[in-house]
């Protein structure tokens, strides 16, 4: 994967470009986030994107109303031996023959059984739920650490900057995937030991650490080239002639500046962290079983394509979506915050 | 057959190997399960087939193959001194006979000493003739490469001497072997009453002299067999063709009837269904995935068949480790235990039952397998509620238990099934899951002390020893434990102990070893469920009906396969 750095036209940035553009727009009076709002508003596709996320997030928070008041089960509890009523008939949820029941369209069993006799309805609600979790929580740790590395990096440039930015091509020089497999691999046997913190292998935290870190080079090293230029922006300048020492630098005056960078690759980086999150699932490197999530449940359904393919569509449809609403939304933010700014991650 | 993991998946594999080739004739009788493939007409010669299989064989040696993958082909390129008929009686064909040696062995009194003499003019299928000093060389490789099936043939005297060694040309104190005569005798250091078994066992299938000690994969040596390997690709293909040279061992032990047998690696089991349905493949291996078995079970019944074998299906529960360390937990398992649920994972290919030895074995008893279960008729839904009041009763209920399986499929199901059966009887149980390829070493070690997991076996030979030593106080190391439940039942250690130097399994030595085999299971040390039914599934121009030969101790015979 390569990212292209954070590149911009010549001139201002930042706040600074807001007000220009504010000037332009002659929309005086109106800050730079009310601003970006309300050209946010103006894009419509984005909003209809960002509306089709919060309804999927949504619908995978209700997964436990469903399963409780709904599907009277858990997206865990086998049922083999059970039966259920269909249209008068009682009829096994798992054949003799190990064959699953097929989509009921009822409250029991809605998109049928696994081969466990799992409901997958529920499954694929919790396994949203899953997928969504890792993918924001592993988003938010790779901002943290790439906003912490870049900055530093780009701030004091020197040794810490060789040392950081070696770190990060070193990381650079491993594909994600295989780096994400290789880890979630070795992990999943012994799981992980901080200090005194151990996390066992079918831990969720394994794959959301796996993920916030491996994406860490492709926003710190951006994140480090916008910090290099402003640290010589006159503001900053001022603030050090005031006495201001580094670290109120960095938060007060460098920190502020990348928001909108920083808020657009994080809906970005969510939806690249859900999209790997489900390739490491089905390669057998991310979330464990009997956990589900939508690359488990597309893993467990490429067995069955040929006969039950929506056991593989269904919730290979939920990422796409989720993914795409992510991705168009997050160019929407983009553009309506800073229009010239061409953040983005590449693969 | 060796390391229970690896056979697992290759067993399963091996289920629907069978019959390729073809003969004319015969009557449909499809669902015939006795194995035998007699369909009354002739089998027809020549031609070729293709067939498939999952994975790649561990190896293409025979001194280190420990999997059915492996096994099922190179059995009928390897032939031992002794081996198994292959006529199609499953009885008959569980009893060792002669193979390259002329007469079963002469056992001393002691039976400590086994003497065999070597046919004359035997050729490998290269041309150079067979010498009765090549049967010490193919137990120096055996030892030398450190086979999973060494430890058969640590009881030859001096066995560990040469290991300790670490030279192939070094000498086995224990093997006197003869190239003028042909005379070999074999010294053991005490008598094991399954050493015939032994002797017909693939490792120690006979190979030239000058065969290297080292992995053969890519070049499998010459042997004496109905076929030889003619490619080695791994994971890709390999090739069996005719040998020409096979000598006439007796109508026991026919040569094959297709000339060229190639077998393909196909990773997906729905497309290695759907190539034999359509005619691309012969014969599969492995069994037919779930949800094609219905179409296969109804339009084409007149060429598959399922076979019950010779093998175990069971939960280990470590002894050493709490809460398996209680009796009364054991117990308690063994009666929630959901049998036939875990029967629909394998898709009807287990046979739910509670015996720990397997129907063909000696001591095998039928009515262990119903009735007679100790802990409910395994057929039937278990007393989940009585079990769980039992897990209660034995103060640990929420005790988190870590249930140990591998993603083999179906394995990963069983294990999740059984995760959860164990939360319904009241434990806090995740399932963990770990590579096939490591697993059965992950779960021997001592270090690892599992709670409890999935384990199976598949008999090497048909022995009562060859499960007991599953369960053998004697057989417990801290790493490549095969006792993953650490049991050590005094009573019963002793029992294995004399009973394995019964030198002939007379009707009074089986039944004792069905006493043994009930006592297992009344102290509930293991958790069995079942045992498995292979399948053979072939294409429409395969003769179905009278070279569809089902082996009881090699499974699916390839020398029986022919074309229509």
């Amino acid at each position: 994967m390569a990212t292209e750095p954070l590149t911009e036209q010549a001139g201002l940035q930042g706040p600074a470009a807001w007000e220009q553009e504010a000037e332009r727009e002659h929309v005086h009076g109106l800050g730079p986030w009310r601003l970006g709002l309300r050209r946010l508003r103006r894009n419509r596709v984005a909003i209809g994107f960002g509306v089709l996320f919060v309804l999927l997030v949504l619908s995978c928070l209700a997964a436990p109303l469903w399963a409780k008041h709904v599907a009277h089960t858990t997206p865990t509890e086998n049922h083999l031996s059970d039966t259920i009523k269909l249209d008068g008939k009682t009829t096994n949820v798992v054949g003799l023959d190990g064959v699953p029941i097929g989509p009921t369209y009822q409250g029991e069993f809605f998109l049928g059984a696994d081969p466990n006799g799992r409901d997958i309805m529920v499954r694929l609600l919790y396994g949203g739920r899953n997928s969504l979790m890792i993918g924001v929580v592993a988003a938010l740790m790779t901002t943290i650490l790439s906003v912490v590395l870049g900055v530093i990096a780009g701030y004091f440039r020197g040794w810490p900057d060789l040392t950081i930015r070696s770190l990060l091509d070193i990381m650079w020089s491993f594909p994600v995937l295989i780096l994400g497999v290789a880890l979630g691999v070795a992990l999943a046997l012994g799981g992980l030991q901080l200090g005194p913190i151990t996390i066992g292998g079918d831990s969720l935290l394994i794959p959301i650490f796996i993920i916030g870190l491996v994406y860490v080079p492709y926003m710190a090293r951006p994140v480090r080239g916008q910090v290099l230029a402003l640290r010589e922006k006159e503001f900053v300048e001022a603030a050090r002639a005031q006495g201001a020492g580094p670290l109120r630098i960095m938060f007060s005056e460098v920190v502020p500046n990348l928001a909108s960078t920083i808020l657009v690759f994080f809906t970005l980086l969510i939806a690249n962290a859900v999209l790997l999150e489900s390739a490491l699932s089905f390669l057998g490197a991310g979330v464990r079983p009997p956990n589900p999530s939508w690359g488990t449940m597309i893993d467990e359904g490429v067995d069955r394509i040929a006969t039950a393919p929506h056991l593989t569509i269904v919730p290979g449809l939920m990422l796409v979506l989720t993914v795409l609403s992510l991705n168009v939304f997050g160019d929407g933010v983009r553009d309506a915050l800073d229009p010239r700014a061409k953040v983005r991650l590449e693969h | 057959m060796g390391k229970l993991g690896r056979r697992a998946l290759a067993l399963l594999l091996a289920a629907l190997s069978m019959s390729v080739i073809a003969a004319c004739g015969g009557d449909d009788d499809s669902g015939d399960s006795s194995g035998t493939g007699g369909g009354g007409g002739e089998a027809k010669n020549g031609g070729s087939i293709t067939i498939s299989q999952t994975s790649q064989p561990d190896f293409m040696d025979p001194a280190l193959t420990y999997t059915v993958n492996g096994i099922e082909p190179l059995w009928l390129v390897y032939t031992p001194l002794l081996t198994y008929p292959r006529t199609g009686d499953a009885e008959k064909d569980s009893l060792v006979v002669p193979g390259l040696a002329e007469d079963l062995p002469t056992i001393s009194k002691d039976g400590k000493t086994y003497e065999l003499t070597l046919r004359k003019g035997l050729k490998y299928s290269d041309g150079s003739p067979v010498k009765a000093s090549d049967f010490e060389h193919a137990v120096k490789r055996v030892l030398n490469l450190e086979s999973g099936g060494s430890a058969f043939y640590l009881g030859i005297e001096g066995a560990q001497d040469y290991i300790d060694a670490d030279k192939c040309d070094a000498d086995i104190k224990g093997i006197e072997a003869d190239d003028k005569t042909g005379t070999i005798t074999i010294n053991l250091s005490e008598p094991d009453g399954s050493f015939s078994n032994v002797l017909a066992m693939w490792f120690v299938g006979l190979v030239p002299g000058d065969t290297p000690c080292k992995n053969l994969t890519e070049s499998p040596p010459p042997g004496v067999g109905p076929y030889k390997v003619t490619e080695s690709v791994p994971n890709r293909q390999f090739v069996l063709e005719k040998n020409t040279n096979f000598p006439d061992l007796g109508p026991d032990i026919p040569a094959g009837h297709v000339d060229k047998i190639t077998t393909k690696i196909v990773k997906s089991a729905q497309r290695q269904a759907q190539d034999v349905i359509s005619g691309e493949l012969d014969y599969m291996q492995d069994p037919p995935p779930a949800d094609i078995k219905p179409e296969v079970k109804a339009k084409y019944s007149d060429r598959y068949k399922e076979i019950t074998t010779a093998s175990t299906y069971y939960m280990f529960m470590n002894n050493r480790v709490a809460p398996f360390d209680k009796k009364e937990v054991r117990d308690a398992v063994n009666i929630g235990l959901d049998k036939p649920a875990l029967a629909r994972l394998f898709a009807g290919e287990v046979a739910p039952g509670c015996s720990f030895l397997p129907p063909g074995q000696p001591g095998f008893d039928e009515a262990l397998d119903v009735d007679d279960c100790p802990w409910g008729n395994p057929n039937e839904p278990p007393d989940i509620e009585k079990a769980r009041q039992m897990i209660k009763d034995a103060g640990v209920a929420g005790a988190d238990v870590t249930v140990y399986g591998n993603n083999d499929d179906p394995t990963d199901k069983v294990t999740e099934a059984y995760a959860d059966q164990l939360t319904k009887l009241g434990f806090k149980a995740k399932p963990k899951i770990l590579d096939g390829g490591v697993y059965f070493q992950t779960i021997g070690s001592a270090k690892e002390a599992p709670q409890t997991g999935f384990a199976n076996w598949f008999q090497d030979f048909p022995h009562p020893k060859n499960f007991f030593f599953l369960v053998d106080g004697k057989s417990i190391q801290p790493t490549n434990n095969q006792n993953f439940g650490n049991v050590d039942d005094p009573e019963i250690t002793k029992g294995i102990a004399e009973l394995n130097q019964e030198p002939e399994m007379t009707d009074e030595v089986a039944a004792k070893w069905g006493d043994l085999n009930k006592k297992l299971v009344e102290r509930a040390w293991i958790a069995p469920y079942g045992h498995r039914k292979l399948a053979t599934f072939f294409s429409e121009r395969m003769d179905f009906d009278n070279c569809a030969r089902f082996h009881p101790v090699y499974f699916n015979d390839y020398s029986s396969f022919c074309l229509k």
